[in-house]
C-alpha cells in the first residue's frame, strides 16, 4: 500500500503489545499480535470484538497515550509511531481525537468551558470556532446547559458534550471507544442518531470500537472483527446499507439480519471453548 | 435519629456539667493547679485593656502568618518542580522520607541558636513545619491526580502551562486544601512552640512566663486564648473552602 | 540501576553542601557531616544516647497506650448511640481542634516536669487522632453491605461481627498508623519545654549549653527511631491488610478510558 491520494489516511501495521513480564520473566501476557488495518479516508470503521480482547489498548496506541511493542502506526503515509520512538505525541498535534469510555470532562471546568477546552490549547478560539461551537452543541441537544457542571448534567449529556468537544476542534480522524457503552437503551440509540447526523455534516474518518453487534452494523461503512486476546482482525464485513440511516428502522431489514448472522457467528467462534465434563 | 431538643439539652447540661466540674476542681485542688473561672475572666480583661493581648496575638499571628506564606508556597511549588523531570521525584524519596522523619518541633532549639530569639527563628520555625505538610500533600495530589484525565487533556493539545493551570492544579486544589486546614492550626502552634523555649513577646511567651512566675491565672488564661485562636481560624478556614470549591459540592463519586 | 546513581548523587551532594556550610558559616554554627557521625557514635557508646532515648520511648509508649486505647474502643460503643453521639460532637471536635503542644504548660503545672506530663501530653494527641479516624471508618461501613445482611436475617451481633468491625479495622490500624510518629514528637516537644531527661531535654540542653554537634545527633537519634518505627508499622499493615486488593501490574496498565 503505497501512501498518496486514494491511499489509507490511517494505517496499523502488525502491532503488538504486551503487559508485565518485566525483569526478563516469561509471563508477558500479550493483548495485541500481528494486527494490521486500514482505514481510507472518510470512512466509518467500526472495530467489534469480544470484551477484553484489547480494543481500548489499540486505541490507546493509535492516540498515543500507550506505546506498541511492535508494529507501526502510520497516518497519511507518515510513520507516527514505532516502538523505538521517542516521545509519545498524544494526539499526534491535535490530528486524531479520542472519544473515550469514560467521558473524561474537567470536572471543575463548566459544560462551555469543558468544549471550548482544545481550541484554547490550539490557540484557534475565535468568533467563527465560538459559532461553530455554538452550532454543534445547538445539534447535540446542549443549549441551555452551557454553565452547567459535569456533575449537574446526565451521563448521556456528558457524553454528547464529550462528542462535541472533540468534533468542534476538528481532527481529521477520530476514534471512539465504545463511548455509549455505559448508557441506557434509549439515550444510546439518540446518541446514535446525533453521532451519524454529525458524522455526515463533516464525514470524518472514525474508528469506532464497540462490543454491540448492531451498533457496529448500524454506525459502520465497515465492521472488522478482532480475535480474543492476542487480538488481530479476523474477519471484515461491508456495510451496505444506504445512507442516512434510520437506526430505528435499520433492524427490521433482511440485510441487517443476514450481515447481524454473519458477524455474530464470526465473535462467537471467539468465545472460550466451552469446557466438557 | 436523635431528636434536635434533646441534643440541644444534652448539650448545655453537659457545658454546665463541665463549668461545675471546673469550679469543683478549683475549690477542691486550690489555685495553685487550677485557675478559678472568674480569675480568668479578670486577668482577660486587664490584659486585654492594657494592649498586652493584642499585642501577643498580633506578634504570634505574624509569625504564623509568614512562616505559612513561605513555607506553604514552597512546599506547594517544588513538588510541581520535582516531578517535571522524569525519574527525579523517585531518585529523591528516601531523602523526603527521611526528612520526613525528623520530628519538626525538635528543631525549634536549632533554629532559636541559628537565628536568635526574635521573630525570624519563628518564621523559619513555622515555615518549616508548614513546607513538609504542604510538599507531602501537594505531591500527593499530583501523584493521584487522574491519569485518564491527564492523557485525554493531551490528546487535546494541552501542553506545559495550560496542563498545569487546567488539570494539574485543580487537582492538587482538594488535596491543598487539606493540608492548609492542617497547616494553619499547626502554624500557630509551632509559632507557640518556638515562644515557650525562647521568646520575649508573642503568646508563647506569655504563658511560659506566668509558668515561671508560678502565675496559674496566667498560663490558663494564654492556653485559652491560644485554643480560641485556632479553634476560630478553623472555622474561617471551613467556610473558605466550602465557599472555593463550588464545582465540587455533591459531586460524590464525580471523580 | 541509573536510580541508584542518582540517589548516590543527591547523597553527595547533600554531604557536599553540608560540609560547605560548616565551612563558610563555621563548625560552632554548624558542625560537620564527620565531627556530628564522631559525636553521635560517642553518645551511642557512652550510653548516654541510650539513656535519654529510652526516656522518650517509655513517655510515647505509654502514652501511646493510655490514649490509643480508648481511642479505638470509644468509637465502637458511641456507634449506635445517636444522641450522646450529637451531644459529645462539639466538645470532642474542639477536643481535636485544640492545639495540644501549646496546651504543654497545663500539663506541666498538673503533672510536673517528670514522665507523668509527657505521657498525659502524648495520650492526649493520640487519643483524638485515633478517635476520630476510627470513627470516620465506622461511619464509611458500606450501608448496603448491612442491608443486605438485614434482608437475610441477620441481628445486630452478627452485622457488628461479620461487616462492621472487618470494616472498621484497616481504619483502627491506620489512626495507630499516624499516631505513633505522633507520639514520639509530642514526647519530644514535652521534654524541650521542661523536663530532666529524654532526647528533647538532651536537644534543648545542647542549645542552651552551645553545643550544636550534640544537638544534631539529638535531632539524628529521633529521625532514625520515627524511620525504624515507620518501617516496621508499614511492614506489619501490610501483614494484617494483605486481603485487600491491590491492582497488578498488567491490570493497571490496561485502563480503558
Amino acid at each position: 500500500m503505497t501512501p498518496g491520494k486514494g491511499g489509507p489516511v490511517l494505517e496499523v501495521r502488525d502491532l503488538a503489545r504486551c503487559f508485565g513480564g518485566r525483569d526478563g520473566r516469561d509471563d508477558a501476557l500479550a493483548v495485541i499480535e500481528g494486527l494490521s488495518l486500514a482505514v481510507a479516508e472518510g470512512e466509518f470503521v467500526t472495530v467489534a470484538g469480544p470484551s477484553g480482547s484489547g480494543k481500548s489498548t489499540l486505541l490507546n496506541m493509535i492516540a498515543q497515550i500507550d506505546r506498541p511493542s511492535e508494529g507501526t502506526i502510520h497516518l497519511r503515509g507518515e510513520t507516527i509511531l514505532a516502538p523505538g520512538k521517542a516521545d509519545l505525541n498524544p494526539g499526534w498535534n491535535c490530528q486524531i481525537g479520542y472519544v473515550t469510555q469514560e467521558d473524561n470532562l474537567l470536572p471543575w471546568r463548566r459544560l462551555l468551558d469543558n468544549i471550548l477546552l482544545p481550541l484554547r490549547a490550539q490557540r484557534r478560539l475565535d468568533a467563527d470556532a465560538r459559532t461553530r461551537v455554538a452550532a454543534l452543541i445547538e445539534t447535540a441537544g446542549l443549549t441551555g446547559f452551557e454553565r452547567y457542571y459535569p456533575h449537574e448534567l446526565s451521563g448521556g449529556m456528558r457524553k454528547r458534550a464529550s462528542l462535541v468537544r472533540t468534533l468542534a476542534y476538528d481532527p481529521p480522524v477520530i476514534l471512539m471507544d465504545e463511548p455509549f457503552g455505559a448508557l441506557d437503551a434509549q439515550t444510546r440509540t439518540e446518541l446514535h442518531a446525533d453521532l451519524l447526523r454529525l458524522w455526515s455534516l463533516k464525514r470524518k474518518t472514525i474508528v469506532f470500537v464497540t462490543h454491540d453487534i448492531t451498533e457496529a452494523i448500524a454506525l459502520g461503512d465497515r465492521v472488522l472483527v478482532l480475535s480474543r486476546a492476542p487480538a488481530r482482525v479476523v474477519d471484515e464485513y461491508r456495510v451496505d446499507l444506504p445512507r442516512p440511516r434510520d437506526v430505528d428502522h435499520l433492524i427490521a431489514e433482511p440485510a441487517f439480519a443476514r450481515l447481524y448472522e454473519s458477524i455474530r457467528q464470526s465473535l462467537a467462534r471467539q468465545a472460550p471453548k466451552a469446557r466438557r465434563a | 435519629m436523635s431528636r434536635p431538643g434533646v441534643v440541644i439539652a444534652g448539650r448545655l447540661l453537659l457545658g454546665l456539667g463541665l463549668v461545675l466540674l471546673w469550679t469543683l476542681l478549683h475549690r477542691v485542688l486550690g489555685d495553685h493547679t487550677i485557675a478559678g473561672l472568674g480569675d480568668i475572666a479578670v486577668r482577660l480583661w486587664e490584659i486585654a485593656q492594657n494592649g498586652v493581648l493584642l499585642r501577643d496575638i498580633g506578634v504570634t499571628m505574624l509569625e504564623a502568618g509568614a512562616g505559612l506564606a513561605v513555607g506553604g508556597l514552597a512546599g506547594f511549588a517544588l513538588p510541581f518542580l520535582i516531578t517535571r523531570v522524569p525519574g527525579f521525584e523517585a531518585a529523591l524519596r528516601p531523602f523526603i522520607a527521611a526528612a520526613m522523619g525528623v520530628p519538626k518541633l525538635a528543631l525549634a532549639p536549632l533554629l532559636i541558636l541559628w537565628f536568635g530569639i526574635g521573630l525570624l527563628s519563628k518564621v523559619v520555625f513555622v515555615a518549616l513545619v508548614v513546607f513538609f505538610l504542604l510538599f507531602f500533600s501537594t505531591l500527593a495530589g499530583i501523584r493521584g491526580a487522574d491519569p485518564r484525565l491527564i492523557a485525554v487533556a493531551r490528546v487535546l493539545g494541552l501542553r506545559e502551562l495550560m496542563l498545569l493551570r487546567e488539570v494539574m492544579l485543580p487537582s492538587t486544589l482538594p488535596f491543598v486544601f487539606a493540608s492548609l486546614k492542617v497547616a494553619l492550626p499547626r502554624a500557630i502552634s509551632a509559632a507557640v512552640v518556638g515562644e515557650f523555649i525562647a521568646a520575649d513577646t508573642g503568646l508563647g511567651s506569655y504563658i511560659q512566663n506566668a509558668m515561671s512566675q508560678a502565675d496559674t491565672v496566667g498560663v490558663f488564661t494564654g492556653v485559652i486564648v491560644v485554643t480560641v485562636l485556632v479553634v476560630v481560624v478553623n472555622a474561617v478556614l471551613d467556610h473558605t473552602q466550602k465557599r472555593a470549591m463550588g464545582w465540587r459540592h455533591s459531586a460524590i463519586g464525580g471523580f | 540501576m541509573r536510580i541508584v546513581v542518582y540517589r548516590a548523587v543527591i547523597l553527595a551532594l547533600i554531604l557536599a553542601c553540608w560540609q560547605g556550610a560548616s565551612l563558610v558559616f563555621g563548625a560552632h554554627w554548624i558542625p560537620a557531616p564527620a565531627a556530628v557521625m564522631r559525636a553521635f557514635w560517642l553518645q551511642a557508646a557512652s550510653g548516654e544516647l541510650w539513656y535519654h532515648a529510652r526516656y522518650t520511648l517509655a513517655a510515647a509508649v505509654i502514652g501511646f497506650l493510655i490514649g490509643g486505647l480508648p481511642g479505638a474502643l470509644l468509637p465502637f460503643l458511641i456507634r449506635r448511640l445517636a444522641t450522646l453521639r450529637a451531644i459529645l460532637d462539639p466538645y470532642l471536635i474542639a477536643g481535636y481542634g485544640a492545639p495540644k503542644v501549646a496546651l504543654t504548660p497545663l500539663f506541666i503545672l498538673w503533672f510536673g516536669i517528670g514522665l507523668e506530663s509527657k505521657v498525659a501530653l502524648v495520650a492526649s494527641v493520640v487519643f483524638f487522632l485515633v478517635f476520630f479516624i476510627t470513627l470516620a471508618g465506622l461511619d464509611s461501613v458500606d450501608q448496603k453491605l448491612i442491608a443486605a445482611a438485614r434482608v437475610f436475617g441477620a441481628g445486630p451481633g452478627l452485622i457488628a461481627r461479620e461487616i462492621v468491625w472487618p470494616s472498621a479495622i484497616p481504619y483502627v490500624l491506620t489512626g495507630l498508623r499516624v499516631a505513633a510518629p505522633y507520639a514520639i514528637g509530642t514526647a519530644v516537644v514535652g521534654e524541650l519545654i521542661s523536663s530532666n531527661r529524654g532526647l528533647g531535654y538532651s536537644i534543648q540542653a545542647a542549645a542552651t549549653n552551645f553545643e550544636p554537634a550534640k544537638l544534631f545527633v539529638g535531632v539524628v537519634a529521633l529521625a532514625l527511631i520515627v524511620l525504624v518505627l515507620n518501617a516496621v508499622l508499614d511492614l506489619l499493615e501490610k501483614r494484617l491488610l494483605s486481603w485487600r486488593p491491590t491492582g497488578g501490574i498488567a491490570e493497571r496498565a490496561q485502563t480503558s478510558f
